[in-house]
């Protein structure tokens, strides 16, 4: 067992442990007792937890393969939840839909993920391309310009209004109950987030490691120059990580929408901070470290804002970023970063 | 490896040549031409010269605009971005550190100042100290210096990229606070903190705008001379030799950790004090006053004018925050207008500079081609033409004359919008004559976007170009106007 | 190094004096006679309208303003009216984005020396952030909305006596309507409140929960903020058998998204009570829910008039500024009888407001707080429709 393994194994541990602490504590001596509150409050923060990680992969596969923080990500995110919102109010809106609402719901994620991909796309050729061996200062505030530029553009073309997606008047309000009728409760429309981005991670999982595109963006993560050397176009394989990322930040703003129903310009921001955040915790580089991360966010989100007061909650979850970056700087299960000289 | 593989640049050093000397006939002969002998004088004068030269060149396009009573007014905000230009340029020009929650510091200062020379009950708690300024705002500098230190220190373990993610949350939490209802009152949550006194120094009271605008270009004097001396002293060379080079730095005896958390206090005090005196101006500190707007704001500042130097800074605040103000909600549309299509002519000259013909064919077209679109139109569809201008006074009969304004443009604008962002990204790609063929009618549909969605809604559409100019400006010309360009080696 | 020093600290006193010269000259003439400069009204005046024309409460501020353009354009229209022409000069408040808009407005409508008096704000925390920019300017404020009840006391959130109006009855009317209502009509002996951290709801949503605390029902209080689209942890912890949850919110999406998020939780059953910021027909479609909203006399020809001129949609919320309006524009023309004006002229005109009748239903003056004497909250039901009907 190497080095990098043991430290991850360790970290691993180290948060099931406090997470086991964490349980128990909220559990029985927390002025809000009981299994089912923190169950719901579980579950809640699973199905935030999926929207951040679908955000954070993006985060992780850009800065893998160009060491390289995108900014702008958040606001492809909400972009993405746009498109999503305009194919829905299209085809007849939530509450009389012009096709089959199985149809409808897959044609607005097809629709937003391949909107986002392109401007992911196009974001990384005008503002990302010609910086590529720039001090390391400058596409970071090409990021910060495109971000702005997204958001008031947005302002700009949809207006301040916050825009309702109805998504529990599209698809249904049931779900399913567990443990009778004070227990806990999952909604359908949950459950369908759950598992769409489970299979999104699993689709980007198999991609990385069982195809050739997905070694190629592995070989210009690992070292660009050896992979040009080795035939490998690296500019195909970073424009293909930027569409891969931003689709699936697409995808996140639709699921985003049906579940929380609001949406507006700025709300890419704070979710693009958490989503970062998820990348970060868990490991920037790495892609079971994005999704670890996220899930991890939102659990902690949905926690902090059952058991504590208002805004706190926020700061918590940046609380904890910082702890985390302080204490194992490369996060859960990335890799310690040599220096070389 | 002189063959174009993809993503590698292509390099231009020869092994065995001194690039230096090669080029130093070069650059003598350079320096003594009338140019060049002009070009070298510019680069010996100090900052402050450069300033006094370039501030009026710089303010007369905006002159006529600007009404007697909004002078000072516009003055006071240029000033004000210019002294927290200044401390970012500490930060990310000098010591080259990326600090994304500089913002915060601005905002502490505000609140603090708030807090000692106002009052405010809040929660059932009243705070009414009334303090001086020379004491609150001395305090408020005295505190940012600390929290400067505090988030100075935590820069030790982080490096480039995980110091801007830290910072950024910093700046975060620091909005999340002050809007966080507390229970004591003391920020008063997002209502912010209203009855604030203005600056009174031993009894003289400044309340009016005149009197900031007199009183911050002291600050900003001070200030500058201040951080001339520190640039051309060995604090300042320090700061850039652990810029360029930390760990050759560290090695040559510098304590680099030293280094970058004093240059994020001192950066902090002058956010503060410019912060201090931003809440007496507005009589009031608002959470949303430190927001990301504000940051980018100041960015786009510290970027354009170039980071390290001193005079892009001002240069910078000057340009940018007049834009701001200028292009504002409660600015008369028709100043914005001009400035707008006199931008939209010096950048077809910028892109067509190389040939007169092209230049002199890509005005004549696009007015030609606007007429006889709107010819056209006004024929086959009435409803296209009809509608009106937006506060056109004198432009009015032209503008209507050339430019399609249908009587509902919804739609029409946000899908003319979309696609002059296609059309601007195929001229990017595109050189020669085909440039000139697809600048000429995305010239027209920017004419057309603009008075039909963006003069509507001057405030935004400044924050949508001062986005596009921070992309444009990093991957035109990093240094900025007046910045030095830099090499990175490896 | 020395020489560069000695040169700043000179140039630092020299600033301060010369400002501190500069500035004092101005400030005693302007202090003692705030609104006391004449201006020459000619035939056409201006007043300004201080309303979120854009942002999160756009949706009411749009109304507001075109109520005040409909006042206008019957004034202007009338031939008596020939010779004293109104125009209006907008402000966008942003309510919900930022309070230092309302004061922008409030500075920009100040040194406007042609504006006589203002209709607005809308929102109760632009009305304590602008006051000092108004008092500065010696401005008259009539508010179509700002209810709550602290604005007028002169003490607790400052003094804007004299300056400050409003033409819709205040929170402590509103406060003790919906108790009643909860505990009397309703029965309800579990209610849950959750405020949304700015003034107006706080003061709202303390003044029910002390009035049903003292009837003996139970009551949690929560909180959330502006900016808030995720309600799963906060209605996770909002028991089943609760009966009402009263929501005194500013903008009507949350609210909106607040109902759907609690239906799908499986809550459903527990009925929303809001308050006037949230009577929105069309936007705010949670069937049952109810809503305590201001007087307004729905039978009165103008507001039906207005509803075929706009659709059907009588935009209630905005009607009180179209009595804000008729207030202040009647004391500008009052003032302007005899060719010149002055805004103090123009304030003392406006306290001693008397109209016989409104599209309130009620007639108009004001008490020496600035409050209007008289009326009474109604409460609203939202129909299957979407259509708010009155219930009580």
């Amino acid at each position: 067992m190497n080095d990098d393994l043991r430290q991850r194994l360790g970290n691993l541990g180290g948060l099931g442990v406090a997470l086991l602490v964490w349980t128990i504590y909220a559990v029985y001596f927390s002025p809000t007792q009981g299994w089912v509150f923190f169950f719901q409050l579980s579950v809640n923060g699973i199905i935030l937890g999926s929207v951040y990680a679908l955000i954070a992969l993006g985060y992780s596969m850009v800065y893998g393969i160009l060491k390289l923080l995108n900014f702008a990500h958040g606001d492809v995110y909400m972009i993405g939840a746009f498109i999503g919102f305009g194919v829905l109010t299209l085809l007849g809106g939530p509450l009389n839909p012009a096709i089959p609402v199985a149809l409808l719901v897959l044609c607005m994620f097809v629709v937003a993920m391949l909107g986002s991909g392109f401007l992911g796309l196009a974001i990384e050729r005008f503002a990302y391309r010609p910086l590529r061996d720039a001090p390391r200062i400058a596409p970071l505030i090409s990021a910060l310009g495109v971000a702005f530029f997204l958001e008031n553009s947005a302002l700009l073309l949809f207006g301040a209004q916050f825009r309702n997606y109805d998504g529990f008047d599209l698809i249904s309000y049931n779900g399913i109950h567990l443990g009778g009728d004070n227990g806990v409760f999952i909604q359908y429309l949950g459950v369908i987030v759950i598992v769409g981005a489970f299979l999104l991670m699993l689709a980007l999982l198999a991609l990385v490691h069982w195809t050739r595109l997905g070694k190629a963006m592995r070989a210009v993560s690992f070292d660009r120059e050896a992979a040009a050397m080795m035939g490998i176009d690296p500019d195909r394989v970073i424009a293909a990580t930027f569409f891969i990322g931003s689709a699936l930040a697409g995808a996140a703003g639709v699921m985003f929408g049906l579940l929380f129903s609001q949406i507006y310009h700025l709300m890419g921001f704070l979710a693009g901070l958490k989503g970062f955040t998820a990348a970060v915790v868990g490991g920037i580089g790495s892609i079971p470290g994005a999704m670890l991360g996220g899930l991890l966010v939102g659990l902690i989100e949905s926690w902090a804002r059952g058991y504590l007061n208002g805004n706190v909650s926020d700061l918590v979850v940046f609380g904890i970023l910082i702890g985390v970056m302080l204490v194992r700087p490369s996060g859960l299960l990335g890799t310690p970063a040599l220096k070389k000289v | 490896m002189s063959e174009n593989t993809p993503g590698i640049p292509e390099s231009s050093t020869q092994i065995g040549v001194d690039q230096w000397v090669e080029r130093s006939d070069e650059n003598i002969e350079r320096r003594r031409g009338l140019a060049g002998r002009i070009g070298h004088l510019w680069e010996l004068i100090p900052p402050a010269g450069k300033l006094a030269f370039l501030t009026p060149a710089i303010l007369v396009p905006f002159l006529p605009f600007v009404s007697e009573g909004n002078l000072f007014n516009y003055g006071l905000f240029i000033l004000i971005y210019a002294l927290l230009a200044l401390g970012l340029n500490v930060v990310v020009g000098f010591a080259g550190l990326l600090d994304l929650g500089y913002v915060a510091f601005f905002g502490f200062g505000a609140y603090a100042y708030a807090f000692l020379s106002g009052t405010h009950s809040n929660k059932g708690h009243t705070y009414s100290h009334h303090w001086d300024a020379q004491w609150s705002i001395l305090v408020a500098v005295v505190l940012c210096a600390v929290l400067g230190l505090f988030l100075g220190s935590s820069s030790r373990r982080l490096l480039g990229d995980y110091l801007a993610i830290v910072t950024l949350f910093f700046g975060q939490a620091f909005v999340v606070f002050t809007n966080a209802a507390d229970p004591y009152g003391i920020t008063n949550g997002s209502n912010g903190l209203a009855n604030v006194d203005p600056l009174t120094f031993f009894g003289f009271k400044i309340d009016t705008t005149r009197g900031y605008y007199w009183f911050m270009l002291g600050c900003v004097v001070v200030v500058l001379i201040v951080l001339y001396c520190i640039s051309e002293s060995r604090t300042g060379r320090a700061w850039k030799a652990s810029r360029e080079d930390p760990l050759a730095a560290e090695m040559m005896g510098m304590p680099v950790n030293r280094l970058k958390i004093m240059a994020f206090s001192l950066g902090a005090a002058i956010a503060g004090l410019a912060g201090s005196v931003f809440a007496a101006a507005q009589t009031g500190a608002f959470p949303q006053n430190f927001s990301t707007q504000v940051l980018i704001l100041i960015y786009a500042v510290v970027i354009l004018g170039g980071t390290g130097s001193l005079t892009g800074m001002i240069v910078g605040a000057i340009v940018i925050i007049a834009s701001n103000q200028v292009l504002d909600s409660t600015s008369p549309p028709n100043v914005a207008r001009v400035l707008f299509y006199l931008a939209l002519i010096a950048a077809v000259y910028f892109t067509m500079r190389g040939s007169w013909v092209r230049l002199v064919a890509a005005f004549a077209g696009t007015v030609v081609f606007g007429l006889v679109v709107h010819a056209i139109v006004d024929a086959v569809w009435s409803r296209g033409t009809a509608g009106q201008v937006t506060s056109g006074g004198f432009l009015t009969g032209l503008i209507r004359n050339w430019v399609l304004l249908p009587t509902n443009p919804g739609r029409l604008a946000v899908y003319g919008y979309l696609l002059m962002i296609v059309c601007i990204i195929a001229l990017v790609q595109l050189k020669g004559w085909w440039r000139l063929v697809v600048l000429v009618p995305t010239l027209y549909l920017t004419a057309f976007v603009w008075e039909n969605l963006l003069v509507q809604q001057p405030a935004v559409t400044r924050y949508v170009l001062f986005g596009a100019l921070l992309i444009a400006v990093m991957t035109i010309r990093p240094q900025g106007l007046f910045g030095t360009a830099k090499v990175e080696i490896g | 190094m020395r020489k560069y020093l000695v040169a700043a600290v000179l140039a630092a006193a020299v600033a301060v004096l010369a400002s501190a010269a500069f500035g004092s000259t101005k400030s005693p003439a302007r202090q003692s006679s705030a609104g006391s400069a004449l201006v020459k009204c000619g035939t056409t005046r201006t007043i300004g309208v201080a309303a979120p024309i854009t942002g999160p409460a756009a949706f009411i501020g749009q109304q507001q303003l075109r109520w005040v353009k409909y006042y206008v354009k019957r004034w202007n229209a009338q031939k008596a009216n020939a010779k004293k022409k109104i125009k209006i000069v907008q402000g966008d408040t942003q309510l919900g984005v930022d309070t230092a808009f309302a004061v922008k407005v409030a500075k920009s409508f100040a040194s406007n020396s042609k504006l006589l008096g203002v209709v607005g704000p809308a929102g109760s925390q632009e009305v304590v952030a602008s006051t000092s920019s108004y008092k500065g300017g010696g401005l008259a404020f009539v508010s179509g909305s700002a209810s709550r009840t602290t604005l007028t006391d002169g003490h607790t959130d400052g003094n804007r006596r004299g300056f400050f109006f409003r033409v819709v009855p205040n929170d402590s009317i509103q406060a003790p309507t919906v108790a009643n209502y909860i505990s009397g009509k309703l029965k309800a002996k579990r209610v849950y409140i959750i405020d949304d951290q700015e003034t107006y709801s706080q003061g709202l949503a303390t003044g029910v929960e002390t009035r049903l605390k003292a009837k003996g029902v139970n009551v949690t209080r929560d909180s959330i903020s502006q900016t808030d689209s995720d309600f799963s942890s906060k209605i996770a912890k909002i028991p089943s058998n609760t009966q009402i949850i009263y929501i005194p919110w500013q903008l009507v999406p949350q609210a909106q998204a607040f109902g759907q998020q609690l239906k799908a939780a499986g809550k459903g059953h527990i009925k929303l009570f809001g308050s006037d910021g949230l009577f929105a027909p069309g936007a705010w479609k949670i069937t049952g829910s109810y809503d305590s909203f201001f007087p307004i006399a729905s039978g009165d020809p103008i507001v039906k008039a207005y509803a075929k001129a706009h659709k059907g949609d009588g935009e209630f919320f905005g009607a009180p500024s179209f009595v804000a309006a008729q207030v202040v524009i009647n004391a500008v023309t009052k003032a302007c009888a005899n060719g010149t004006a002055t805004r103090a002229e123009v304030r003392k005109l406006v306290a001693k407001t008397k109209l016989k009748t409104s599209i309130l239903g009620l007639p108009v003056a004001f008490s020496a707080s600035g409050d209007l004497k008289g009326g009474g909250f109604g409460i609203y039901q939202i129909q299957s429709n979407g259509s708010f009907k009155r219930i009580a």
